[in-house]
């Protein structure tokens, strides 16, 4: 949950339009799996004073060429997403988890990597969920493509900000009480029907 | 230079303050804002006040080399803003001492990596110099009042009132959600 705190702006601003969530999702999990392959090969070199800085500059890096792929294939995409896959090079998901992979050097490299895959493949899927239900019942469309019979039933406030807001906070009570429920199964469990 | 006019600074700071605001409107620097549960309301404007001197002095730095260096290079634009910011959050760590150091010390990454500063000054290259510093001063007003706002309401939310799957993030995003309806409002 508190990797979807962190990249909570991007999710909101990304859900407004399926296409627009699969292309977010993409720059996401590029940035995460690319950066965290560079920063698990050099993180021992790099001094303590110095780390955030280097991290943040490689992220930059990548997601430059990410949004320079994203302008020559998907032009359209990158004009609904606007300034938000520039600002992926500050995000806090990405950051963070490229100290955790620089902190947990007892962790192999390649289980670090998945992990940070793992964690793209996640915003994916929320982002994902929160646009499909914001372009179904907001927009009456879905992935560009007009749903006639939802259209005098639309809600148009599910697109502007309040929108966003108000998905992505029933998305993340269901994800949390999902995970709550796994939690205590796993523990009546472990401890034999004593919790 | 144009010519402004006392009457556009006051829409620009209102609106930067108000109807421009990034982290609830723009979803700029939200995740900075969620994070801010645990900060009473001295910290959280130290915080805001923080982000806006970044913001002030960024915008200073970038609109320049934007509009004279990076003419021919716009896909540079994103990494050397970044290394701005980082220089200036790095400084403005270094500069402040004793207990306000040590708060910006544990908070130097809210105040560094952080999608407004970052998205304010893309925006700004499309403004006049004056503008883009007079638009980051609001915004930065605007991103600390919206701290300040959130932490406070959020400490006085009683914790067993919420349904259990809402506590934590859920009711969070809620408190924003009102926030920003209250502020569509202008």
């Amino acid at each position: 949950m508190l990797l979807i705190m962190l990249g909570a702006g991007f999710t909101m601003a990304s859900s407004e339009d399926v296409r627009a969530a699969l292309g977010m999702g993409a720059a996401v999990f590029l940035a995460l799996v690319l950066s965290s392959l560079v920063i698990s090969l050099i993180c021992e070199i790099i001094p303590d004073r110095i780390k955030l800085p280097a991290y943040v500059m490689i992220i930059a890096g990548f997601v430059t060429l990410i949004r320079m792929l994203m302008d020559a294939w998907f032009p359209d995409v990158l004009d609904m997403l606007g300034v938000h896959v520039a600002a992926l090079a500050v995000s806090a998901v990405i950051v963070r988890d490229a100290e955790e992979i620089a902190d947990n050097r007892n962790i192999g490299k390649l289980n670090r990597i998945m992990f940070a895959a793992l964690t793209g493949l996640l915003f994916t899927a929320v982002m994902f969920v929160c646009a499909a239900i914001r372009e179904v019942f907001g927009n009456a469309s879905f992935f560009g493509y007009k749903i006639d019979f939802l259209e005098p039933y639309k809600v148009s406030a599910l697109n502007g900000a309040f929108g966003g807001y108000i998905v992505l906070a029933i998305v993340s009570a269901i994800i949390a009480s999902v995970f709550n429920k796994r939690t205590k199964r796993r523990r009546a469990a472990n401890y034999g029907g004593r919790v | 230079m144009t010519n402004i006019t006392l009457k556009a600074v006051w829409g620009i700071l209102l609106a930067g303050t108000l109807s421009n605001n990034y982290a609830l409107l723009h979803f700029l620097g939200t995740g900075a804002v969620l994070e801010n549960q645990d900060h009473n309301c001295k910290q959280s404007m130290l915080l805001g006040l923080g982000v806006t001197c970044v913001m002030v002095i960024a915008n200073l730095i970038t609109w320049p080399i934007d509009a004279y260096i990076l003419d021919n290079a716009a896909y540079l634009q994103p990494i050397v803003f970044v290394i701005v910011i980082l220089i200036i959050a790095e400084v403005l760590k270094s500069a402040v001492k004793g207990k306000a150091g040590d708060f910006c010390n544990t908070n130097f990454a809210k105040f560094a990596i952080n999608g407004a500063i970052l998205g304010l000054c893309i925006h700004n290259t499309a403004n006049d110099y004056l503008t883009a510093v007079i638009n980051s001063a609001a915004v930065g007003i605007g991103f600390a009042i919206t701290l300040t706002v959130f932490g406070e309401l959020r400490q006085r939310i009683d914790e067993d009132a919420v349904p259990r799957a809402f506590r934590g993030l859920p009711i969070n995003i809620l408190i924003a959600c009102f926030m920003a309806l209250a502020i569509l409002a202008f």
